[in-house]
């Protein structure tokens, strides 16, 4: 991608008014249709840069009669033009983001005073804290402004992820910073979210920056896929990662695009605990009763449960010593007796885990322990990307993410608290993100406070475990998890409600709503919050070729010449 | 300035003054051209003739009305006229010490001080000053037909200003009329209809 010379750093206009609070306009001096909304855009006032963005487009008229007539018709074409450059303008709205002070020129008096002030290194750049004058000039912003903000993509560590969309320019994001707290990618179905999740983790991959869990519903991210819109190959992750990448797939009977994974996961009785069950209330249908009957189940056999309540059954009867008939040893009806527990609720409870006992992943005797496998790939650094394969309701999807998370939110929980027990001795942790998609079946209002993920978006951060969710109905997920996401990534969303709940709980959501409404379908997001300095609108990277030529071409360039060398067989 | 006398101040103010001349003298102003009033101090008055009024006297309103009225007497009647043509003009601005001001003169020339057309070097070199200040006092005054004799202006001085090169000056200018006038609809549009009959503009 290259800067287009005819629109970086060209002046558009200058400033008219505004605050704080209202935004800034700009008095645009060029035609309107030179700049959009969204664009990046630098004001320079009194030694200080002023970085925003463009969020509204306004035609305006000194008379407004000058903008009912139609005096092209009636003028000769010069003529009318100057009229229409006088009295006819376009009101550019800029919603102010940063400041920084660009100080004295080098050399010149008070530049010594003025460095020496500010310390070496220091970038300078603040959050907009006052106003520029009037009058100041306002242009696109150039290639070195974008880098200034956003980073260089020279500078090892910053990720490419997208191109600002007039101009071209590249716009890094710090995935090392990204990842320090949950993040979210959102946009409605087709507006390339899972290209842009490939491309973020491709990218966390390469830099080597976390370990990632990946639960591929969909089976998009392991194997190489086709496009569903241009029936181009799709690289998957596996494919391009052979060596740090570890396929799962859900069950003995997997195999994904006719691909066998690395391992099965399976699900041993034992590994299911009450509260996966009671998670799956909604989905299975479950009574207010269910708890009391799986404590008692608990109680009665302990980390057998499951196995012994599978192995039980609904309506057995045998004939008493006194001829009536009473419930078979091996009945639900029984066991209930027996226990105190009612028998009614315990029978339901029975038959509707049939759905759950039917899985045919959940097994007696695990043939490998891939779970602790999962777990060990991760603290070793490696990936893991879970395919459901067939398996993909949101029964599978909720029973499988859940214990896996309770089992890594265990362990990771022991291995930090060992670390910072004893920072010498013990390796630091291994920093993982969980990637989660559909996002909403797992962290809505009603699911939010059970499941692990919701425990992890708001405190495993200090344990080395954030999520990386991606959903098409952001409205959906609990609006406490929402608050937690550092940095959302959302492409284009129909529903207001979407829009909203991905600009709750940040600064300018009026100004930036209509923005994210008229994104284009494809390949346009807008980039905001924690993880990055200002909302920024991108036209995303494509994932192609290139992109992978790009990303392996950076990988080999950034090996230390003894390594290349080394590869070319000295 | 030319040589060409086209008259003498009868009466005048800071803002403008009216000048008579003879008939014969008649052929050299027009309507919005530049004339300048050197003082004797050795400034100069510069401005714009806004109208070119020639009044009755008694022989004309007798001869109105008397038939028959020979060729020779006709012509006697318009060279001998006993009341002057008199021509008004707006100041513009004034030159003193080589310097060009879009200003109103200080004081107003004297009664009898001749006036003469201003050259082509003079006006591309007035109307070059500063900023375009002295087109607001055409748009001051509102009892003249301010659309035309702007139009006329334009006219007469982006001619000469594209004769030398300066083919940017009409532009300019209008660009500087509209931003005058961009609070007054009905006058910029009467102002823009008159600039589009000069034939000045595609």
């Amino acid at each position: 991608m290259t800067e287009n010379p005819q629109s970086a750093g060209r002046n558009i206009g200058y400033i008219v008014g505004g605050g704080l609070r209202e935004n800034l306009r700009i008095r645009l001096t060029v035609d309107p249709q030179e700049v959009q909304e969204g664009a990046f855009i630098v004001v320079e006032s009194a030694g200080w840069f002023f970085y925003g963005l463009v969020t509204d487009l306004a035609l305006g008229a000194t008379d407004p009669r000058f903008a009912d007539e139609q005096s092209e018709k009636r003028l000769p074409a010069e003529l009318a033009r100057l009229l229409h450059g006088q009295t006819l303008y376009t009101t550019l709205e800029m919603l102010p983001a940063l400041m920084m002070e660009t100080g004295p020129e080098p050399g010149s008096p008070g530049y010594d005073e003025w460095a020496n002030f500010h310390q070496e290194g220091e970038s300078g750049i603040l959050p907009i804290k006052t106003i520029p004058s009037h009058h100041a000039a306002a242009r696109l912003a150039r290639a070195s402004d974008v880098a200034q903000i956003f980073g260089s993509p020279d500078k090892p560590g910053n990720f490419v992820l997208g191109f600002t969309r007039e101009q071209g320019l590249p716009v890094c994001v710090d995935l090392k910073k990204m990842i320090q707290r949950s993040a979210g990618i959102f946009g409605a179905t087709g507006s390339g979210k899972s290209f842009l999740t490939r491309i973020v983790l491709a990218g966390l991959i390469q830099q080597d920056l976390a370990s990632t869990l990946i639960f591929d519903m969909h089976n998009e991210y392991g194997w190489d896929d086709t496009a569903s819109d241009t029936n181009e190959k799709v690289h998957g992750l596996r494919s391009k990662f052979s060596t740090k990448v570890r396929m799962v797939g859900l069950g003995r009977d997997n195999t994904v695009r006719g691909q066998s994974p690395d391992l099965y996961l399976e699900i041993g009785e034992e590994d299911i605990t009450p509260e996966d069950i009671e998670l799956l209330s909604r989905t299975l249908n479950l009574r207010e009763t269910t708890p009391t009957t799986l404590e008692a189940l608990q109680q009665s056999y302990g980390r057998e449960w499951f196995h012994q309540f599978r192995a039980m059954k609904v309506g057995v009867m045998i004939e008493g010593e006194d001829g009536k008939k009473i419930p078979a040893p091996e009945s639900v009806a029984f066991w209930a007796n027996e226990t105190g527990v009612n028998v009614a609720a315990a029978e339901g409870l029975r038959s509707k885990l049939n759905r759950v006992f039917d899985l045919p992943y959940v097994v007696t005797n695990k043939m490998e322990n891939t779970l602790q496998d999962i777990i060990t790939n991760l603290a070793q650094g490696k990936h893991v990307v879970l395919s459901f394969g067939k398996h993909e309701n949101d029964l599978d999807y909720l029973l499988v993410t859940n214990i896996l998370t309770r089992r890594i939110r265990e362990t990771w929980e022991t291995k930090v608290n060992a670390y910072r027990s004893n920072p010498g001795t013990t390796p630091e942790p291994r920093q993982l993100v969980v990637v989660v998609e559909e996002a909403h079946k797992l962290l809505n209002r009603e699911m939010a406070s059970q499941t692990t993920f919701s425990t992890i978006a708001r405190e495993l951060r200090k344990y080395y475990v954030t999520l990386l969710v991606i959903d098409q109905r952001p409205s959906q997920i609990y609006d406490e998890v929402m608050s937690q996401l550092g940095t959302r990534i959302s492409g284009w969303l129909g529903d207001e409600d979407d829009i909203h709940a991905v600009l709750s709980g940040l600064a300018g959501r009026d100004a930036l709503r209509g923005m994210l409404a008229h994104l284009q379908p494809k390949e346009e997001v807008l980039m905001l919050g924690w993880g990055v300095p200002m909302p920024i609108l991108l036209r995303t990277r494509r994932y192609d070729d290139t992109f992978w030529k790009e990303l392996k071409g950076d990988l080999e360039g950034k090996k230390s010449p003894e390594e290349q060398l080394k590869k070319l067989g000295f | 300035m030319t040589n060409i006398e086209i008259g003498r101040a009868l009466r005048s103010g800071v803002s403008g003054c009216v000048v008579g001349c003879r008939v014969s003298q008649m052929d050299v102003p027009e309507f919005g051209g530049m004339v300048s009033i050197p003082l004797d101090d050795g400034s100069k008055i510069f401005g714009l003739i806004t109208d070119i009024h020639i009044d009755d006297d008694g022989l004309v309103r007798q001869l109105v009305t008397a038939e028959n009225i020979s060729a020779e007497v006709i012509e006697d009647n318009r060279l001998n006229r006993n009341v002057p043509v008199e021509i008004s003009v707006l100041f513009i601005g004034y030159e003193l010490d080589g310097q060009y001001r879009h200003l109103l003169p200080p004081r107003p020339p004297l009664s009898l001080l001749a006036i003469y057309p201003c050259g082509e070097q003079e006006i591309s070199a007035f109307v070059s000053t500063g900023r375009m200040g002295y087109l607001r006092h055409i748009l001051r005054a509102v009892d003249l037909p301010v659309a035309e004799l702007v139009a006329a202006h334009i006219r007469q001085a982006g001619t000469i200003q594209k004769k030398i090169g300066k083919v940017e000056w009409t532009e300019t200018a209008t660009r500087e009329l509209i931003i005058l006038l961009r609070d007054d609809y009905s006058t910029l549009n009467t102002v823009l209809s008159s600039l589009a009959d000069t034939g000045s503009f595609r």
